[in-house]
């Protein structure tokens, strides 16, 4: 049997510039630090923004996931990476760095969904089925795009990381 | 101890149903030499006789996922699986046949498997998480079972098609 290998390891996909970053351990639930209300990344500075948003993705890689926020590696920071496409072939990993929720629908959609800091438990969590959603990257540049689908469940389950919230609350 | 060539799917040879061993000989301990320096060359976490055309029944595995822990290679010799449990996980696997492709396979979670260790005595132990995904992957190999063989007619026809094209092109370099 062979593993999908890690993004970065390959090369692919890896974003420009970003250092590679190191695996750290993922908490688990229930950890403190996992409910604690992160602060604005703005307070972090370019290389301590890098670093963590490397360390994010290479975790988040390493164990297969889809999403992981800083949080979930005992950092509160509003940071959080995803990738909703590399388990198909089409990586496209996404920094958010103190993200926002301005508009979402009112139609709520139900899908299982499993957390990296809650192994074992996939939970059916209802969620609103788009949003839209603002970020800023690591330039500094804010982004706009309304999410549907996989990318918009994943957006929002790492935003309520930020906030100390866990899909064992929301459902 | 030396790596051998690896079996590309389609193979009639990983189909086949792989014969018992009888006991462990020095042939079958440089086999298991063989097999696991040729899984960590590959990089694979487990391997099965049948991949490198031997068809025999064992397969070698080590599921340890830090790179900066230590190896923990794992040779088992005639195994079955003595209960597995209800609850199912779900993994992105991929085989060491079927470069490339990977794809969601639905498997008990946890297992207890009874083998014949090289040692020449009988173990019995409960794998968990990607251990017990790996071993449930290599002993389908013992049986002819490739993990496409756990998805879809459409999925397996594709992936079986790129890997004749895969064939082609290698033989043709």
């Amino acid at each position: 049997m062979s593993e999908r290998p890690a993004l970065g390891a390959a090369g692919d996909g890896w974003p420009d510039g970003l250092p590679r970053g190191k695996v750290r351990p993922i908490l688990i639930h229930p950890h403190p630090d996992l409910r604690r209300v992160c602060e604005f990344a703005g307070y972090l500075s370019a290389a301590e923004q890098q670093d963590l948003a490397g360390d994010l993705l290479a975790s988040m890689y390493h164990v297969q996931g889809r999403g992981l926020a800083a949080p979930q590696i005992g950092r509160a920071h509003r940071v959080f990476v995803m990738d909703a496409g590399w388990k198909a072939g089409r990586a496209s990993p996404l920094v958010a760095l103190d993200p926002e929720i301005v508009d979402q629908s009112t139609e709520t959609d139900e899908a299982e969904e499993q957390c990296l800091s809650i192994p074992g438990q996939p939970m059916v969590v209802s969620r609103p089925a788009w949003v839209t959603a603002c970020w800023y990257d690591l330039q500094g540049k804010r982004h706009q795009r309304q999410l549907t689908g996989a990318e918009a469940r994943i957006f929002q389950h790492e935003f309520d990381h930020l906030d100390g919230r866990l899909i064992v609350d929301v459902t | 101890m030396s790596l051998r060539p690896i079996l590309i799917h389609p193979d009639p040879r990983l189909k086949k149903v792989a014969e018992p061993i009888a006991r462990v000989t020095p042939e079958i301990e440089a086999l298991a030499d063989d097999m696991l320096a040729t899984m960590y060359d590959a990089p694979g976490i487990g391997l099965a006789a049948p991949q490198i055309g031997v068809l025999r029944r064992i397969f070698v595995m080590d599921a340890t996922r830090e790179p900066e822990d230590e190896k923990n290679p794992m040779v088992l010799i005639n195994p079955e699986i003595v209960l597995s449990s209800d609850d199912t996980n779900v993994y992105d696997e991929g085989c060491l046949s079927i470069p490339d492709q990977y794809a969601e396979v639905t498997r008990p979670a946890e297992v207890r498997m009874r083998w014949l260790g090289l040692d020449g005595k009988t173990h019995e132990q409960d794998f968990d998480g990607l251990w017990a995904t790996c071993a449930q992957h290599e002993l389908d190999h013992l049986n002819g079972v490739l993990f496409i063989d756990h998805l879809s007619v459409m999925k397996r026809q594709m992936i079986t098609r790129k890997m004749v094209k895969l064939k082609r092109e290698r033989a043709r370099v």
